[in-house]
């Protein structure tokens, strides 16, 4: 029987001689949030890199029973992971709507369903869909790097730090759009240095210290 | 009317000057790589048009061999993007510096040993002769490299802006690391810029071979314009790119009326100079816009 969600067992990443994450062993179940919460440095953008890819790490990797670990990052966007980046990284030249449809599936009725579902969402991305991202403020690009990430449609949603640089009353509007998420059946993974947004959010915390996994817990 | 006939000859050079810058671009944008075989792409064009004249029947439109060279420079594209970036795109910039310069030296002797060194001229694009038109003459010549490059560029525009390929594409040159976190694959779209690049440099061959001719040695010559139309026009800026190729071309044929080519060529050069003195980003480059 397969185990739905996102699956880690011994996943050690490093740069060079340095090692970010070792050994590292831990799973983010659908309908939840789950928060790898640690300080700056602890791993966390390492870990999630390396389950998206864009960094090399030894270890299993699977999702939904699937084992990812071997493929390149392509394939595992569409085997139905979605990452959203630290410092939201959404594509500064290209319009609201384009930074959304250049995620999307290859049909174009399928992408603009999703557009549409997307601006639904994060009303305040629907009212400027021709302006250029960087014409956005901090949250609302932050809004944008979560709605291109739900522009996949994806099982798990893998977040980097989405409160990093935002006001309080942004940070509200985030835990507002990871509720969205998990609303959808999704499993998300969130890595955070904000224990506060990190109560407030998580079904599940894990800390992670200098690249060690020290507290799995159980219900927050 | 002496300046209108000037500025029309200014504009087709400048269209054809366009073509080449853009292809320059496309192919910075879509892998940060400078292809220093660029120029030689172009004279490769240009080539590709005497070649498959030489297939058809006498006095055919060279309008006629544009899909041909387009065809046969988009592989060359694809030949350079194999050889000479893919296999050490991870390696220093410097790398691809001279893997591209030497694949450009490797074409212009190629060509060297098939067409020899001497210039050779392409078909015209619809014929000779001119029309006239509000009391200016304007050579059909003229006119067929201002349309041919008009429809090519609105051709790229649409398939940059209305089509998921282009914003791929664009995606990539913005930030590459996070196309690929999107399931964008990179490879593609590195060698869809160098396809769809020197095919653009093969069309600007074709539109230059008939009235300037083409030998094997002027690839050195039409990249240093290309990089002269980024620099002035923003670095990886296609709009810019266009507009810094027409004001090439303004300059050279406004210059060389009152002077000499090769007078307009060294002035070219100093004005150059000044820009990058005066403005590094170029004359339309803008800062990097980034919000927090």
């Amino acid at each position: 029987m397969t185990t739905p969600g996102l699956q880690i067992e011994g996943l050690t990443v490093r740069h060079g001689a340095v090692t970010a994450v070792s050994n590292a062993s831990l799973s983010a179940a659908p309908g939840e949030v789950t928060c790898l919460l640690g300080m700056n440095g602890a791993g966390k953008s390492s870990l999630l890199r390396a389950i998206i890819g864009l960094a090399a790490s030894d270890g299993a990797i699977a999702v939904s029973g699937r084992d990812i670990s071997q493929m390149a990052t392509e394939h595992r966007i569409r085997a139905g992971i979605a990452y959203v980046p630290e410092g939201r990284r959404v594509f500064p030249g290209l319009t609201v709507a384009e930074n959304l449809l250049v995620a999307g599936p290859a049909r174009n009725a399928d992408r603009q369903e999703r557009l549409a579902t997307v601006f639904e969402l994060f009303p305040q991305l629907a009212q400027r869909p021709a302006d250029r991202a960087w014409q956005l403020s901090g949250g609302q690009q932050q809004m944008l790097a979560i709605g291109r990430a739900l522009m996949a449609r994806p099982d798990i949603y893998l977040l980097d730090e989405p409160t990093l640089g935002l006001s309080p009353r942004v940070i509200d509007d985030v835990a507002e759009s990871l509720a969205r998420l998990v609303q959808t059946g999704a499993a998300v993974l969130v890595a955070e240095q904000n224990a506060g947004f990190a109560a407030h959010v998580a079904d599940r915390t894990i800390l992670i210290q200098t690249g060690r996994i020290v507290a799995p817990s159980g219900a927050a | 009317m002496f300046a209108a006939q000037l500025a029309l000859n200014a504009l087709a050079l400048g269209s054809a000057y366009a073509l080449v810058a853009i292809g320059f671009v496309l192919v910075l944008n879509a892998t940060t790589a400078v292809n220093f075989a660029h120029g030689e792409s172009v004279v490769a064009g240009g080539f590709a048009a005497v070649a498959i004249a030489g297939l058809l029947p006498a006095g055919i439109p060279g309008i006629v061999l544009l899909p041909g060279v387009l065809v046969v420079t988009a592989l060359l594209g694809l030949i350079i993007a194999g050889v000479a970036y893919l296999p050490i795109r991870s390696r220093p910039p410097v790398s691809v510096f001279v893997t591209t310069i030497a694949f450009g030296i490797i074409v212009t002797n190629g060509l060297n040993a098939v067409f020899g060194a001497a210039p050779r001229t392409a078909p015209a694009l619809v014929g000779s002769g001119a029309v006239e038109f509000l009391g200016v003459t304007v050579s059909l010549q003229s006119l067929a490299i201002i349309a041919t490059a008009a429809l090519l560029i609105g051709a790229l525009a649409f398939v940059l802006q209305r089509t998921q390929l282009g914003r791929q594409f664009r995606a990539c040159s913005q930030d590459p690391e996070m196309a690929r976190a999107l399931g964008i694959r990179l490879v593609r779209i590195t060698l869809l810029g160098f396809a769809l690049g020197t095919a653009f440099a093969g069309a600007a061959g074709l539109l230059l071979a008939h009235q300037f001719f083409v030998s094997p040695s002027d690839g050195g010559i039409l990249i240093l314009k290309a990089y002269i139309a980024v620099v002035i026009g923003g670095w990886g800026s296609l709009r810019g790119a266009s507009v810094g190729a027409l004001l090439i071309a303004v300059f050279e044929v406004g210059v060389a009326s009152v002077s000499s080519q090769p007078v307009a060529e060294a002035m070219l050069y100093i004005a150059v100079l000044l820009v990058l003195f005066v403005r590094p980003e170029g004359v339309f480059g803008e800062p990097q816009r980034v919000r927090a």
